[in-house]
């Protein structure tokens, strides 16, 4: 599929035109991973952020007892790694590959702030739509602990 | 370009980490799906978030169907 294609389907990037997206896609990387294989630790310097085009991440959180638990996956058009962005943290979890043949497209942090403060269209729509991508993830949270 | 739906699928019983992903076709109560390394089945479907652009934001519930071996 082109990365282009993809991109649209992808809600982070919903309301950006395809010139726009084209830019995007310039400085994406495209990797893959086996089951199991670890994408990031928990606490780890994050440098940069992941689009899901095939497969699925599981996301692990360790808590201060030692104590892992897995407490969701994200799978295909799912963003991870986009909380460094707005908040420069570490990692708050460890994401492992869920299946083979994992494929994913990650942005280098640096290069990707770069260029939302030079074109701040792209800036302001993506920056709008990580908050609406958050905000959707703490109602699926919301709704596991009400369930 | 036609519908994008946004997925958040929840375990019913919270016994199992639930998902997010984007589904070409709107789930419907029934349908089967796989989270992680289980098989799921469909019991709930609402609108969460209204609709922007292409995408339709959903929830459901799901409930883990009992793994036959053969």
């Amino acid at each position: 599929m082109e990365v282009v294609t993809l991109l649209q389907q992808i809600d982070l990037f919903r309301d950006l035109t395809a010139e726009q997206l084209a830019v995007i896609s310039n400085i994406m990387v495209e990797e893959t991973f086996l089951s199991g294989d670890v994408v990031f630790e928990q606490g780890s310097v994050a440098d940069k952020m992941y689009l899901i085009s095939q497969g699925q991440l599981e996301v692990i959180v360790e808590y201060e007892n030692g104590k892992k638990e897995s407490v969701l996956y994200l799978g295909t058009g799912q963003v991870v790694g986009e909380m460094t962005l707005v908040d420069e943290g570490r990692r708050s979890a460890t994401v492992i590959s869920a299946e083979d043949e994992t494929h994913v497209f990650s942005i280098p942090n640096a290069t990707f702030t770069e260029l939302c403060a030079t074109n701040t269209d792209i800036g302001y729509i993506i920056m709008r739509n990580i908050a609406q991508d958050m905000s959707f993830k703490l109602r699926h949270r919301g709704s596991e602990t009400i369930e | 370009m036609s519908m994008i739906y946004k997925v958040s699928y929840v375990v019913s019983d919270g016994s199992k980490p639930g998902s997010i992903k984007n589904e070409q076709e709107r789930p419907i109560v029934g349908d089967r799906v796989r989270i992680g390394q289980s098989n799921y089945k469909v019991v709930d479907v609402y609108e969460i978030m209204p609709p922007r652009g292409e995408f339709l934001y959903l929830h459901a519930t799901v409930e883990q169907v009992a793994e036959v071996r053969v």
